[in-house]
């Protein structure tokens, strides 16, 4: 496969790539409402995941740079900084890991009562945030620095979108169907992975602000690393929810009471 | 701020200071609560943290640690008032047992750690990037002692950093070990009785605090040691300038110092009485001190973390030309080991203290059976990082066994490969073994034949590395200098740790010995072994290339002498009287069992080490002012570090070498590992001195 291509093959892959993942969801949605089938939910998940860590995080930058000999490089230090980024995510993808074992271990095959429409809306939220910060650096990688502002602050409104959603809309609609923090397992489980999660969407907020007042200020003409970095990162954060997604709202028998 | 004597006045404000603090905290108590209570937490709370700020101030002054330090008493001070005056506002009650209550000291704690890194001005830079201006590549130091306590980027700086207060944790700890093992010598309990009070805790919760804490700060220490070995000596082995990020370097060594105070404040928090391991229900209940020790260990898992990522960054991107994975020397390879645990298994000793935290603080019932917790899965989470976390100890130890062996028998390693891939093999073992430790914790049963035989194979790789020490040694021209007598000593006390593994990894046998002194012995044996031995090897060996001096050769080889039969005798003695049903972790034990006699010997035994680490500090401290000159190649080593003269110059290699041939290829006539590249192109130095970088 070549990697390196012109600005509007770009942006169309990115489009088929929200198709792609817009539809899986929307399976994953139906499948868990009517049949219950595990299995099936985990295939979807996982090809979700392999699009976005593919087209949306570009894994296979790392292995781009390998050429270059100059060690005091721009080129160099990027693939070097990429590297870091790349071996952070794994780090933390641990800490997420960790909580879907705590939520298997002590929910198991059920899940607790939550508002299904408000879920896949959310999740749609940041789905769309993706796809708008995918564009942002492509147009930013092909020197449109107007329209990457514009993505950009599309990505960040969506995400705050999505984290005012979680906490403002989410949780207390969570309380009031009774599944508090201190209610029971249901809760405890609730609150940890989603507050664990908006944790990382703030620091991803901050990092979008970071990387559009500074092209506005005229930066990342060459040295776009950050850019990317941000970009990455606030796919990581998409990423893991599309593990939190159904592991919260759509595997296992909903338990009443 | 100079002065001629800074040591003397720092000691002098200590005093000062820690007398002040202690007055303030009184007055403070005596207001809140009405009542004056001479042995309680809050005095002796302020009087740590004006203490070792007044220490630091008095030697360096109002600026790098010192700045840090009086950020975080300040952060966590105001952290703390803002829960307290929300808690106000919401009705709540407003001051606890310890002055603050829980949740005001766990903000104050967060606080007072983000304040000390903004105090000692390690993120100054990414803060300027963050805004677009763009700073320069390297920062220059002075060229005085004074550049050790404020931030460096200077790899073999922070590698100094990390050694020195690994050291200083080291003395606490140890302190503490002599403290308890005093009340041990004897049964029935002598001054650690129930009507001693300090810090809010009577003799035996202070017994309990004190051997929780060992624990851990001895863990830290180690941590911290590790990693002062590996930034040392990891970018020179590997011909590199400095390490990938040097900037996240600094960050991690100087999240490691609040740690630290985190750690000291829950002693006099109320201490708190789980051991290290911090199992619920016991943790969810303890005293407002475990918080703080959760709270530690999740700062310094960070320091882990990013520390150990730099390392694997730096091994992939900077080695020198022609270093291929089977030219990089064996440290390297078990340094990339280690880390690769340290960066994914960490998160989960954070996550599992996060999740304790949060029980306690919103009542989120994780590991609460009541609430539909389930309490084992506190120990998986907990053992997924803490099992593989001894191999993050030991690793880094076994390589530079591996590392030294060679250059003091004059023969090539033997095994190359096969010791280079056992290092990666016990790391991925590692990661498969955890729930050895809770064979007697109710788990399901299945789990725990598949954990016994997993944990047994972790004897294959490790034998590996056996063969290949004796098999180096064989016939081989033996010297033995001090760094040398050392590892051999660990070969041997890994050896007896590794001994008496087995009986602990097999179910059948574990059921008796659990929390036993067999199994304090054990680790003992293994950690001592595994780092503390190589530990002392790598400084007496690494030493000359760190100040251009050696340290004393009789007071290291009487170090050695004193050292290791004291410890044998030690560990042994906790084995014997562990198989005869000896109890670990508890302050007393019954005159009938006949243990008095074992415990004095342990007691003594335990003092003997003291008194050689001791030694080791006065040659330490005393040699890098005073020591024999050596600037040259010391140990005929043919490690490029060895190559140019010490001590190492600021930005290591001014010729960069090209790797030739295999790095442990001695006594092989015309072999050559290393070449330095006769023309050095310095034009290529120019131009990226002066280049900015934006990250």
């Amino acid at each position: 496969m070549i990697h390196v291509q012109d600005k509007k093959t770009m942006l169309n892959q990115g489009v088929l790539i929200l198709v792609y993942l817009a539809v899986l969801s929307l399976i994953e949605y139906f499948v868990a409402i009517a049949f219950d089938a595990v299995p099936i939910l985990i295939v979807v998940l996982l090809i979700k995941a392999v699009l976005v860590v593919y087209y949306y995080m570009h894994i296979y930058k790392l292995s781009l740079e390998s050429h270059v000999e100059d060690e005091g490089s721009y080129e160099y230090k990027t693939g070097t900084n990429r590297l870091g980024l790349w071996l952070f995510l794994v780090s933390d993808s641990f800490v997420f890991a960790g909580l879907m074992v705590t939520r298997m271990n002590l929910l198991g095959l059920t899940r607790p009562p939550l508002n299904q429409a408000l879920g896949l809306l959310i999740t749609g939220v940041l789905l769309m945030s993706s796809f708008f910060m995918n564009r942002g650096e492509t147009l930013m990688n092909n020197g449109d620095r107007k329209g990457y502002l514009r993505n950009i602050m599309i990505t960040f409104v969506l995400g705050l979108v999505f984290l005012l959603g979680v906490v403002t809309v989410e949780w207390p609609t969570a309380i009031r169907e009774g599944v508090t923090p201190s209610s029971g397992p249901y809760g405890a489980v609730f609150f940890m992975m989603t507050g664990m999660h908006a944790f990382h969407v703030i620091t991803g907020l901050i990092f979008l602000m970071i990387v559009y007042l500074n092209a506005r200020r005229g930066l990342y003409d060459q040295k776009n690393y950050p850019v990317e970095a941000a970009a990455v990162y606030w796919h990581f954060v998409d990423l893991v929810w599309i593990f939190y997604y159904p592991a919260l709202y759509l595997i296992g028998a909903l338990l009443t009471g | 701020m100079r002065n001629k004597h800074p040591v003397w006045s720092g000691i002098l404000l200590l005093i000062i200071g820690g007398v002040i603090g202690y007055g303030i905290g009184l007055g403070i108590e005596v207001l809140v609560t009405g009542v004056l209570n001479y042995s309680g937490s809050v005095p002796w709370a302020f009087a740590l943290l004006f203490a070792v700020t007044a220490f630091f101030f008095g030697l360096y002054g109002y600026r790098g640690i010192t700045r840090g330090l009086v950020w975080q008493v300040v952060g966590t001070m105001i952290g703390g008032f803002v829960i307290t005056g929300i808690r106000a506002v919401m009705g709540l009650k407003v001051f606890g047992d310890f002055f603050f209550t829980e949740p005001a000291w766990v903000f104050g704690g967060i606080v007072g750690v983000i304040s000390f890194i903004f105090g000692v001005g390690v993120v100054s830079d990414w803060m300027k990037w963050a805004r677009g201006i763009e700073t320069p590549e390297h920062h220059e130091d002075v060229p005085t002692w004074e550049k050790y306590f404020s931030v460096s980027m200077d790899h073999k700086v922070i590698g100094i950093q990390y050694t020195i207060t690994a050291l200083v944790l080291i003395s606490v700890g140890g302190l503490f070990a002599l403290i308890f093992r005093t009340e041990l010598a004897q049964s029935q309990l002598q001054f650690l009785t129930t009507t001693f009070h300090l810090f809010n805790q009577n003799g035996p919760q202070i017994y309990n605090s004190l051997m929780s804490l060992h624990g851990i700060i001895m863990i830290i220490s180690i941590l911290l040691g590790v990693s002062g070995i590996m930034n040392y000596v990891v970018p020179l082995l590997l011909g590199a300038q400095d390490m990938a990020f040097p900037r996240m370097n600094a960050f991690a060594f100087w999240v490691a110092v609040p740690a630290s105070v985190l750690l000291l404040m829950s002693l006099v928090l109320g201490g708190f009485d789980t051991g290290w391991t911090g199992y619920p229900p016991l943790s969810a209940r303890a005293p407002v001190g475990v918080q703080m020790f959760f709270l530690g260990v999740f700062t310094a898992g960070w320091s882990s973390i990013l520390g150990s990522l730099n390392i694997l960054a730096t091994v992939i991107r900077m080695r020198a030309k022609g270093m291929t994975a089977m030219r990089m020397p064996i440290f390297v390879w078990s340094a990339v080991a280690t880390s690769i645990i340290a960066l994914t298994a960490t998160q989960l000793i954070g996550l599992s203290f996060q999740l304790v935290m949060f029980q306690r603080l919103f009542g989120m019932g994780f590991f609460d059976p009541s609430k539909g917790g389930n309490p084992v899965l506190f120990q998986h989470l907990f053992w997924f990082y803490s099992h593989p976390a001894v191999y993050v100890f030991v690793l880094p130890g076994l390589g530079v066994i591996s590392e030294l062996l060679p250059v003091f028998v004059r023969k090539p390693l033997f095994g190359y490969r096969w010791v280079a891939m056992s290092s990666l093999g016990i790391a991925l073992v590692g990661f498969l073994v955890w729930a050895h430790h809770m064979f007697a914790s109710g788990m399901n049963e299945y789990l725990r034949v598949p954990f016994m035989y997993s944990t047994l194979l972790v004897a294959v790789p490790t034998g590996v590395k056996f063969f290949s020490w004796v098999a180096t040694m064989w016939g081989g021209k033996i010297s033995t200098p001090t760094p040398m007598l050392f590892v051999l000593g660990a070969i041997v006390v890994f050896l007896m740790g590794g001994l008496s593994g087995p009986p602990n990894a097999t179910v059948s046998t574990d059921l008796h010995l659990t929390d036993t002194y067999f199994i304090v012995g054990h680790f003992h044996d293994t950690i001592f072994g595994g780092f503390v031995f190589p530990f002392f090897a790598a400084l007496y060996y690494w030493f000359p290339k760190a100040t251009g001096r050696r340290m004393n050769e009789f007071w290291g080889k009487f170090h050695f002498w004193l050292m290791t039969p004291s410890f044998l005798v030690l560990t042994f003695g906790m084995m014997r009287i562990g198989l005869l049903g000896m109890r670990r972790r508890i302050v007393d034990y019954d005159p009938a069992l006949g243990f008095d006699t074992t415990h004095l010997v342990l007691t003594i035994a335990g003092y003997l080490i003291g008194i050689s680490v001791l030694i080791f500090f006065v040659n330490f401290f005393y040699s890098m002012k005073h020591g024999e000159k050596a600037e040259g190649n010391l140990w005929n080593s043919r490690s490029p570090e060895w190559q140019v003269p010490s001590p190492m110059p600021a930005h290591n290699y001014a010729i960069p070498f090209r790797v030739v041939g295999h790095p442990y290829d001695y006594g092989l006539p015309g072999s050559k590992y290393i070449e330095f590249i006769s023309e050095p192109d310095y034009t290529h130095h120019e131009e990226i001195h002066p280049e900015t970088k934006t990250h």
